[in-house]
């Protein structure tokens, strides 16, 4: 083969790096306009009153729809029958915060909204049930009235046959809400013909045709009224793999603006808090295996966090049931699988589907297992693994793997022996193996894939496929066979997909099926076309067409040459000629017992990850990771490769920190900044191989690797981090606290603090104890009526000073906001939490822009010198280069200025997710973070009614740098020492009128300072940060200055420490006691007692590199 | 319930624009929107992403939390370094630097502005200096490969 199994450039790699790939929001349209949804505020509650009619008659408003529009009995049809329970507008009740009630389409996004404030709603609060331990309790609430036991589907699987297992392990994985967080967000375009009665939708998805289904028979339309057009898609990860939520409501917008288009574009708070996440499973395991190492036995009980509706929920929930049952050969395989509503934002579909969730219980247990039966895990698994002609418990027949040579592989890719030998003391690795199906046969019509092939009377070649490339690089794979078949380049072939007016049927984009369905498709139709250029060459030539050869653009003959337009021309006529098949898979149609052999071909895959471990800190380094991988033959390798590291890399993204949180129904910090998901410098390289080798039922001998990428990876992780401590963490995603806790739990620490005794302390207990009691809840439910509502006034100006003299005579005005890179001004406006209206930018004052190093030693910094600068400058003392280097990223540092990373607002999530609090919304309003999640980013001592802290890092520093603060304002200058700048959490303790002009440094002469940060990603802002600086010259300890930022309200220095150090040479074992002379003043919340540990750990690594930095 | 518009003088890409813009608009708006630039792409308006970087005065920056009245200096687009930064674009093809293309007119941009850095070629540093650009396809190797890859071509 020449083209297939060659490493090839996206056919549209020209328009994908330059800008000029057209995604839905760069579709140019002339009178758009823009849609807005009322979304439910409560979890679980009665509409007891819709009225639309003010918002209607808005200004600048076009249409406002609600349930009684589309229909009251409209559902999407997902699955069917009585699992299809979702109405596209809530029908008389709200069943999760963020559930659509009504929706609005106006001329501006601001009319939009301010139309959204005149719908008059009334809920009648019900009691919501949270977890599917609620949903299941005696108490519950009844969600669905057709599911009284709030049990979406329960499935129960008995496969294989009884057998005693001599030994037998039991523990419970679970896997959390890991959100998409594909770069583009959802969005549609609707625009409706009124004369020809037809429906435009642009659309970001992965299924063309599930759209168009799903709008046509919600919209009561026939599906040739509907044409899906193409566009790029910004990325997918299976949340685009069906309708969302957004399609069918704007298609219905559309329908009543007299052919106006409608837009709706999500923003990536609606991303993170509307769009389905992976589904949150628990799986209770027991497995049984012999004493030489034979899996026996899977007794499995699951329970699936579905939210409040299905989607696809009960089909995530049996195949998960299937690949765990797929894994291995166990003798009997029994799982018992609960889909449990929740008042919560519903699961969906996300890569791997189930997969990634079971397969991360089965293979932590069999390393559990190996442990037990003193077997290296990868000896164990090699007993354990499918040979060729098994077929598994859910009936899939596994006529190729390539399992084994997988593992050999990844054991000396990652130097198993070695590593595992010299394991333990923070340092390990892990492996683990995945299956998965090529495209699964999960509805009729699932099993076939249609292609047409255009050659043109110019020789051109165009492919027509109705599927979507959302960035697996399908389109090029399809290029790419249909330029193995005609003797192309597979930049000579253009492939136009999605547009279902012009392009025949495929259902789009899931289930690993790219290539599979959609290659074997191309691949049957270019063959055709193939099979006519040959029999019309040899017709001319004279030869028989077996004969012919295809290649180079031409077809060859003997010595002679035809140029396949002029073929085209005679076997179609003078525009070329068409041809059109249908693939139509070998296999089976899912089937309720889950028993079927619903794929052509499964490909394996085993992972193997290293990591390094602080027990101090808490911190997981993964240090090397490496997967490989048997998806049969690779029709293009950097494509595959490709997708294997991105789908390892969100999978550690699971493993290590991503996850959902909510609060009272509500999601905590849905943005980036929030989000865990790993950053570039968070990841090592991952090393991808592929083991080639034909299988026989996949075109070319491929098998699909979309999803399988990262089924395996949380696994290996997880199994690596048991190798390295000697614990083992059963709940994603590990993040510093589980270790901390975990290490705490397994050395049966007694706890190193004490909790702070004085009034201020003791009060906080009583509160604390009270808010789980009632308090929280008469907060949240009345206190909250008198909340201030955030607002949001149009910016009136943007004045630039030249002077400070100007600038001092502008912000006088306390409805002005003096600013530096304005980088989080925007955003705070954005949340409502700062309503001025007048903005001074301070860049434009020459005078604040300047580094000057005194005589003496003194430095002084101006207030909007930029953290790029900063980082640039040889006068400031190294930690302050070192402390801004890890604070945001480069592009933030390029405009954020020193004084306004001082200045900045707290950044507790629930301050910043839209939750009244008390902060938010006045002193009635409960603080979120007392009971909520509150593990990285609250105060651990000093806290009263906000638990929030003092975001910079700068601050750390400066405080451990005896830095002052100048301060300009109306009544003159003033010297604000660090210690004294704060009032409360990121509250500066400026008077009105007031701005910080620099920042003075003393003379750092003969001292040593360093900076240390515990955090989630590289630039996130402080779980903990740590600043030392000391007098080291004689090698002992003097002068010491310690801050500690993120722990309590404000930055603060630890005096006890200080003086304990006080004199301690380098190699004194004291300094250890000494670094713990502070514990007796904390106050930690339930579950942030581990930073107080790993706060103690990131001081003595501080300590030690104290010493380390003055003696190197 | 809007406040009256200001027209700024912004200079994109070689050519000087004016534009009528709402005071406090953020500078992506402005090029997406009134400058019909949308080749910088919008992902989470909130700085935190890195798909909006744009160059202004040859500094790599976020547009989406960039005032448009306090731009100064010449901002380039991808629109116009795409031209100049066709050997990390083709770098970006051979290594397989984009999937779905979202995050990819963002990453050419801090990558053309970082090939200008020698001072980066440890891999660590790279990472650390992409750390501002999500992408949630790649896995960032390959990425940090094409950078690599374009840098030594350069230095050729």
């Amino acid at each position: 083969m020449r083209v297939i199994g060659t490493r090839t450039r996206r056919i549209d790699w020209e328009e994908m790096t330059s800008g000029r790939s057209r995604y839905t929001s760069d579709v140019p349209f002339r009178d758009l306009l823009v849609a807005r949804f009322l979304r439910s505020p409560h979890p679980h509650a009665l509409i007891s009153r819709l009225d639309v009619a003010r918002a209607r008659r808005a200004p600048g408003v076009a249409a406002v729809i609600t349930a009684s529009d589309l229909g009251e009995d409209v559902r999407y049809h997902h699955h069917g029958g009585d699992l299809a329970d979702r109405p596209p507008l809530a029908v008389n009740k709200v069943r999760y915060v963020g559930e659509e009630v009504a929706a609005i389409a106006a001329e501006s996004a601001e009319e939009a909204e301010a139309a959204l404030q005149l719908i008059d709603v009334e809920y009648k609060l019900l009691k919501p049930n949270f977890t599917p331990a609620e949903s299941r309790g005696r108490k519950a609430s009844v969600i669905h009235e057709h599911r009284p036991d709030n049990v979406a589907v329960r499935l129960r699987r008995r496969w294989g046959e009884e057998v005693a297992a001599p030994i037998e392990l039991r523990g419970c994985y679970s896997y959390g809400r890991q959100s998409h967080a594909s770069m583009e967000t959802n969005r549609t375009v609707a625009k409706w013909d009124p004369e020809a009665s037809h429906l435009d939708l642009w659309t970001s998805t992965q299924v063309p045709y599930f759209i168009r289904k799903e709008v046509a028979a919600a919209l009561g339309l026939d599906r040739n009224q509907i044409s899906v057009r193409e566009v790029a898609v910004g990325g997918g990860f299976g949340s685009k793999s069906k309708i969302s939520e957004h399609e069918v409501i704007v298609a219905a917008l559309a329908m009543k603006t007299g052919g106006r288009p409608v837009a709706i574009e999500y923003s990536r708070f609606d991303e993170f808090a509307h769009t389905k996440p992976r589904h949150r499973f628990t799986v209770d395991l027991a497995m049984g295996a012999d004493s030489d190492g034979r899996l026996l036995t899977q007794d499995a009980e699951i329970t699936v966090d579905n939210g409040a509706y299905n989607h696809y929920g009960p089909s995530v929930t049996s195949f998960g049931c299937s690949i765990m049952a797929s894994l291995y050969p166990f003798v009997k395989a029994h799982i018992d699988a609960d889909l449990v509503y929740t008042n919560t934002l519903p699961g969906g579909q996300f890569r791997g589907y189930g997969a990634p969730q079971t397969t991360f219980a089965v293979e932590c247990m069999v390393d559990e297992l190996a442990d037990r039966l003193s077997i290296d895990p990868i000896v164990f698994r090699l007993r354990n693994v499918h040979k060729p002609g098994n077929t598994t418990h859910a009936g899939w027949k596994i006529d190729h793997t390539k399992i084994s040579e997988c593992l050999t592989e990844a054991r000396r890719l990652i130097d198993w022996d070695k590593r595992r030998a010299s394991s333990g003391d923070g340092s390990g690795v892990g492996v683990a193996i995945g299956i998965h199906p090529s495209g699964s046969h999960a509805y009729e019509g699932a099993d076939r894939s249609e292609a047409r092939l255009l050659v043109g009377s110019d020789g051109s070649v165009k492919v027509f496929f109705g599927g979507a490339d959302p960035g697996t690089g399908q389109r090029t794979l399809l290029a790419q066979s249909a330029a193995e078949e005609l003797g192309l380049d597979p930049s000579q072939v253009d492939v136009e997909m999605m547009d279902s007016d012009r392009t025949p049927f495929d259902m789009g984009a899931w289930s690993s099926r790219g290539t599979s369905m959609g290659v074997s498709a191309v691949r049957k139709t270019a063959r055709a076309a193939a099979d006519e250029l040959r029999s019309a060459a040899g017709e001319k030539a004279g030869v028989e067409s077996s004969s012919v050869e295809l290649s180079d653009g031409y077809a060859w003959a003997k010595e002679d040459r035809y140029s396949l337009g002029d073929l085209a021309i005679l076997v179609g006529g003078p525009d070329g000629f068409g041809v059109e098949e249908a693939y139509i898979s070998d296999t089976s149609l899912v089937s309720p017992d889950g028993v079927a052999d619903i794929s052509q071909s499964y490909s394996f895959a085993a992972h193997a990850v290293a990591v390094q471990v602080d027990e101090s800190t808490g911190e997981i380094t993964v240090v090397d990771a490496v997967a490989v991988h048997d998806s049969g033959t690779v029709i293009n390798p950097t494509d595959a490769e490709g997708q294997v590291s991105g789908g390892v890399a969100m999978a550690l993204g699971a493993a290590l920190g991503e996850e959902l949180q909510y609060e009272q129904g509500k999601v905590i910090g849905p943005a980036y900044v929030d989000y865990a998901l790993p950053r570039a410098a968070d990841l090592p390289p991952i090393r991808v191989r592929l083991i080639h080798g034909g299988n026989p039922r996949g075109p070319y001998g491929a098998k699909g690797i979309g999803e399988i990428a990262l089924n395996p990876t949380a696994a290996a992780l997880a199994n690596a981090v048991s190798n390295a401590i000697g614990v083992r963490v059963r709940d994603l995603p590990i993040t510093p606290d589980k270790i901390i806790t975990a290490i705490a739990e397994r050395d049966a620490k007694v706890r190193r603090w004490r909790r702070a005794r004085n009034l201020s302390t003791l009060w906080n207990g009583v509160v604390r104890w009270l808010y789980p009691r009632g308090l929280l809840w008469v907060l949240h439910r009345y206190g909250r009526n008198f909340a201030r509502s955030p607002s949001t006034r149009p910016i009136q100006s943007v004045e630039r000073p030249d002077t400070i003299k100007k600038a001092l005579s502008l912000v006088s005005s306390p409805e002005v906001a003096p600013v530096g890179g304005a980088t989080d001004f925007l955003v705070t406006r954005q949340l409502g939490l700062d309503n001025r209206n007048v903005v001074v930018d301070l860049k434009g004052v020459k005078d604040l822009a300047r580094i000057e190093r005194h005589e003496g030693g003194l430095i002084r910094i101006g207030a909007s010198v930029t953290l790029a600068e900063l980082m640039a400058s040889d006068d400031v003392p190294r930690v302050l280069r070192d402390t801004a280097e890890q604070i945001a990223s480069p592009q933030i540092r390029e405009s954020a200025t020193v004084a306004g990373n001082l200045c900045q607002q707290k950044r507790c999530w629930f301050y910043r997710s839209g939750f009244d609090c008390y902060k938010a919304g006045g002193p009635t309003c409960p603080c979120y973070a007392v009971i909520g999640d509150h593990r990285f980013y609250h105060a651990a001592m000093q806290a009263h009614r906000c638990q929030a802290v003092t975001p910079s890092d700068l601050a750390t520093t400066l405080l451990a740098l005896n830095a002052v603060a100048l301060v300009d304002g109306p009544d003159g200058s003033r010297q604000l020492p660090i210690e004294y700048f704060y009032e409360g959490p990121g509250e500066p303790a400026l008077r009105h009128g007031e701005i910080v002009s620099a920042l003075e440094i003393p003379s750092q002469s003969g001292r040593m300072s360093v900076f240390e940060k515990l955090n989630r990603w590289h630039g996130d802002f402080a779980i903990i940060s740590a600043a030392a600086s000391a007098v080291t010259t004689e090698g002992r300890f003097r002068d010491t200055r310690i801050a500690l930022g993120a722990m309590a309200p404000t930055p603060i220095r630890l005096n006890a420490v200080e003086e304990e150090l006080e004199g301690l040479s380098f190699s004194d074992p004291a300094i250890e006691k000494a670094a713990a002379a502070w514990l007796g003043e904390v106050d930690p919340l339930p579950a942030n007692e581990w930073k107080v540990e790993a706060a103690y750990g990131l001081i003595k690594r501080a300590l030690r590199n104290l010493e380390r930095g003055s003696s190197g | 319930m809007s406040t009256p518009k200001r027209l700024v003088t912004l200079r994109v890409n070689g050519a000087t624009k004016e534009v009528e813009i709402q005071p406090g608009s953020a500078l992506l708006g402005v090029l997406r929107n009134d400058l019909g630039l949308t080749g910088t792409k919008a992902a989470c308006g909130r700085g935190e992403c890195g798909a909006c970087t744009v160059l202004v005065g040859g500094r790599p920056v976020m547009s989406c939390v960039t005032l448009a009245e306090t731009v100064t200096a010449e901002v380039q687009t991808i629109e116009s370094i795409s031209e100049s930064a066709l050997r990390l674009r083709e770098a970006f093809a051979e290594q397989g630097a984009f999937q779905c293309g979202y995050c990819t007119p963002g990453q050419i941009v801090r990558g053309f502005a970082l090939l200008s850095d020698s001072s980066l070629q440890d891999n660590d540093d790279l990472r650390k200096a992409i750390s501002g650009n999500i992408c949630r396809c790649t896995g960032y190797d390959p990425i940090v490969g094409a950078l690599k890859t374009a840098s030594s071509r350069q230095q050729q």
